[in-house]
């Protein structure tokens, strides 16, 4: 509590336990002067040309626990814009039992990532649930790479690598495919725990007019040591009144050609808040809604005979209506 | 089907959309182990309250919108979600329990969630279990499943009853159909017909007689019905006089004397009442007010001092009662709104003169916009005398603000087609046979010609009824300029 210095607290709702991919350090933010990052900064020009913007994204959802595991189930959806006509191809829902014996299963791939220590059988559910999330994912991205041509991919996080089921080899072959077809990975992350000197990156374009790219890569950044970063780092503040967002660029792409990939995003795409139209349909059509859940516990409930039955929670026995903490 | 919620006579059940349910149909919960059932009516069809619809549908991309995509969905899975984001909630009313094939009309139990099965009560089902129309079946129509709907003209018999809807929804089709079925049964009916739509009952559609044109009689006041004063008691004229033509008391005294000193004389007729009330001793005022009302007796055409023109309606009704029953149909489409106030005085009089002496068994009368003619005092008749007499009132409006609210309370059978109006939804809703929120959502939504049947005639079961065409001449549809030029 002694390290509260803001003034302002935004309470979120519980989530599910995310894999933590980058670890933010301790301490106070030191007093940030944005004016003297003006030399990171590239003011935009938005180039019409036609572009084709493709945004992937996918979401799972736990619908239900089972003895030796939980099922999950995994949505996948591509959007593209082409000359501001928006299409969409939903892959999915794919339901999966998800337990701790499947798991090197579901990576679909060595019991050892090579690129890192980690170990990726026994996962627990959760984190295998994940797994299996990323590995949609990367396929997903994978086949929009291969079949695009000039096109800007948008993918929904960042291009960091080498955790568990996101080994940094797959995710350079996707990024290699892409750029064989002159496709340029654009990665925007709603939000970041990289800081610099304690203050999220995405701050630091807070006063900078729009639409303007702000390339933090040379900054001293807290970032986990374990991970691999196989973008360049930018701040993107791409609308007015708009938000900023971490945005990640394809490494082996010049500086010249990054700046010059995100000014083609901002002639051929809409800009909600600063953030790309194909990329928030992208998400809302993966995304599951309670009714979703209801149609796979059905689905599984009558194509696999299983039987639903109320789960119990120790928290609501043991606590009455004190029992309000997120119960996994 | 899944049992939801039970609040006082109130059920929800949740429903899915391949199960077949229509507003206005009965279920059956039947709970095995407690060995009973409810019999329940789907008043409200509404969509569940599923979790996530809203997100659902505003992802849909609209039919107008750019947005053009498609599901790769290999397992079919979108099927089991719009399978749900379909569920519906059914709002149903419990209206009896069945045990062991008897019916009682209990609903104080609750069933079980978990044992309780749910299915359709088939209509023609439940009139069984009901045991509805056996005796003398008068068919009405048929049911949402197609099945017959007969009801028993014997819980007709010393009701009161109601037919109500708004205009072109099949009211006096309803009426005909009721007044032939009740002659085909041996009764005797009289019409007061306000427009002269039953005149052509004893006809079929393309104008040959039917089978009941010999049991249909037709009187048209001022025409073919006219009556001698002879022929009228003292009390009737004097409530002509007095209800009709507003007599005030002091000079309906004075015609009082008049008419005693012509009937002592054997001397009643038109012609020596004008001149008796040209003689009389008494002040002009008075005098003034009884030749007013004396020269309306005489335009109004309906009495003549010709015998041979003058018609027995008590011999008529006679007739009749012994011959088995027919239907006295009185014309009021050309009489002036005071003319039709008398001659509907003058009918209602005579039978209840009759009625009282025994000399015929019942009639059932039939009121079509019975407030267009009758006085305040006999609403309160209807529900109290009239029906001691053996005088069995339908009234059939479309205005239902006109009937008396105690006619509402009262009614044994109401028949009631669509409304739509809130404010006459609210009137019918009034129905003492039936709780409010049925009578308003299923009426709301009736088609032309679809009846909601309360009351005994359906053992207090509300029935939606598809109104079976009639093979009669009609005249009460509306006449219309342009198909009339053609």
């Amino acid at each position: 509590m002694q390290t509260i210095k803001g003034k302002h607290f935004q309470p979120c709702e519980p989530e599910f336990p995310l894999f933590i991919a980058e670890i933010p350090r301790p301490g106070d933010p030191i007093s940030l002067h944005v004016r003297g990052f003006s030399t990171l900064l590239t003011p935009l020009e938005p180039v019409k040309d036609g572009t084709k913007i493709v945004g992937v994204d996918v979401s799972s959802i736990k619908v239900g626990e089972t003895e030796t595991g939980i099922i999950c189930a995994i949505r996948g959806a591509i959007v593209w814009n082409e000359k501001k006509h928006y299409q969409y191809v939903r892959l999915g829902p794919f339901p999966f039992h998800a337990t701790e014996m499947n798991s090197p299963e579901a990576a679909g791939g060595p019991r050892h990532d090579v690129s890192s220590d980690h170990r990726v059988d026994l996962l627990s559910p959760v984190e295998n649930q994940n797994h299996l999330c990323s590995s949609m994912e990367r396929w997903i991205q994978a086949s929009v790479s291969s079949m695009s041509r000039k096109s800007i991919i948008l993918w929904d996080g960042s291009l960091t690598a080498g955790m568990p089921g996101n080994p940094v080899s797959a995710v350079s072959h996707i990024l290699r495919v892409a750029r064989r077809n002159s496709n340029s990975v654009l990665a925007f992350s709603k939000a970041t725990t990289i800081r610099f000197l304690g203050w999220k990156i995405t701050d630091l374009a807070i006063n900078q007019k729009p639409p303007c790219l702000l390339e933090v890569e040379n900054l001293p950044l807290s970032i986990a040591r374990a991970t691999s970063l196989l973008g360049r780092i930018f701040v993107a503040k791409l609308a007015g009144g708009g938000y900023s967002f971490r945005l990640d660029i394809d490494r082996a792409l010049s500086h010249e050609d990054c700046i010059a990939a995100v000014e083609r995003l901002l002639g051929n795409e809409l800009m909600f808040q600063g953030y790309p139209e194909t990329l928030r349909l992208a998400h809302i059509y993966s995304t599951f809604t309670a009714n979703d859940v209801l149609g796979i516990q059905s689905f599984l409930a009558a194509e696999y005979g299983l039987r639903v039955v109320p789960r119990c929670s120790i928290r609501k026995t043991l606590f009455g209506p004190f029992g309000t903490g997120y119960e996994d | 089907m899944r049992l939801l919620k039970k609040a006082g006579n109130t059920i929800q059940i949740l429903s899915f959309p391949d199960e077949d349910i229509e507003k206005g149909g009965y279920l059956i919960i039947e709970d095995r182990k407690a060995q009973k059932a409810l019999i329940a009516q789907v008043i409200d069809i509404q969509f569940a309250n599923v979790p996530g619809v809203m997100e659902e549908l505003l992802r849909q991309p609209a039919a107008e919108d750019s947005t053009l995509g498609e599901d790769a969905d290999p397992l079919d899975i979108m099927s089991h979600i719009l399978y749900i984001q379909d569920a519906r909630l059914l709002v149903c009313k419990i209206y009896g329990t069945a045990i062991e094939d008897r019916l009682g009309q209990g609903n104080s139990w609750l069933p079980s969630r978990t044992h309780s099965r749910i299915n359709r009560l088939p209509t023609a089902s439940l009139m069984e279990l009901a045991k509805i129309a056996k005796e003398r079946p008068i068919s009405l129509g048929i049911t949402q499943e197609l099945s017959p709907v007969l009801i028993d003209a014997s819980e007709l018999d010393g009701k009161l009853n109601l037919i109500t809807g708004k205009k072109g929804t099949g009211k006096s089709h309803l009426s005909k159909m009721l007044v032939l079925g009740l002659v085909d049964h041996g009764a005797t009916v009289v019409v007061l017909d306000l427009n002269g739509e039953y005149i052509n009952l004893g006809l079929t559609a393309d104008g040959q007689r039917n089978a009941h044109y010999s049991r249909v009689h037709v009187l048209s006041p001022g025409k073919d019905f006219k009556v001698t004063l002879y022929q009228t008691d003292l009390y009737v004229i004097m409530r002509m006089l007095t209800y009709a033509l507003d007599l005030p008391g002091t000079s309906a005294r004075e015609f009082r004397h008049i008419w005693r000193f012509l009937q002592e004389k054997s001397m009643l007729s038109l012609h020596e009442l004008g001149e008796a009330i040209k003689r009389w001793q008494c002040n002009q005022h008075v005098r003034d007010a009884m030749f007013s009302r004396y020269y309306a007796l005489v335009h109004s055409g309906f009495f003549t001092d010709n015998m041979a023109e003058a018609v027995d309606l008590e011999g008529l009704l006679r007739k009749t009662d012994g011959n088995g029953g027919g239907a006295v149909i009185i014309d009021l489409s050309d009489t002036s709104p005071t003319d039709r106030q008398m001659v509907v005085e003058y009918v209602l009089a005579k039978l209840q003169e009759i009625l009282s002496q025994w000399k015929i068994r019942a009639v059932f009368l039939f009121a079509e916009e019975a407030h267009l003619y009758l006085r305040e005092t006999y609403w309160d008749d209807v529900v109290t005398r009239m029906r001691h007499f053996g005088l069995f009132t339908t009234f059939i409006t479309n205005q239902p603000n006109t009937i008396h609210e105690n006619i509402y309370r009262q009614a044994d059978n109401i028949f009631l087609l669509n409304f739509v109006n809130e404010h006459d939804l609210e009137i019918v809703s009034r129905a003492a046979r039936v709780d409010a929120e049925t009578a308003v959502s299923l009426v709301r939504d009736l088609p032309p010609h679809h009846c909601l049947v309360l009351g005994k005639v359906v053992k207090d079961f509300p029935i939606v009824v598809k109104i079976r065409p009639l093979d009669i001449r009609t005249m009460g549809q509306t006449r219309f300029l342009w198909n009339a030029s053609q």
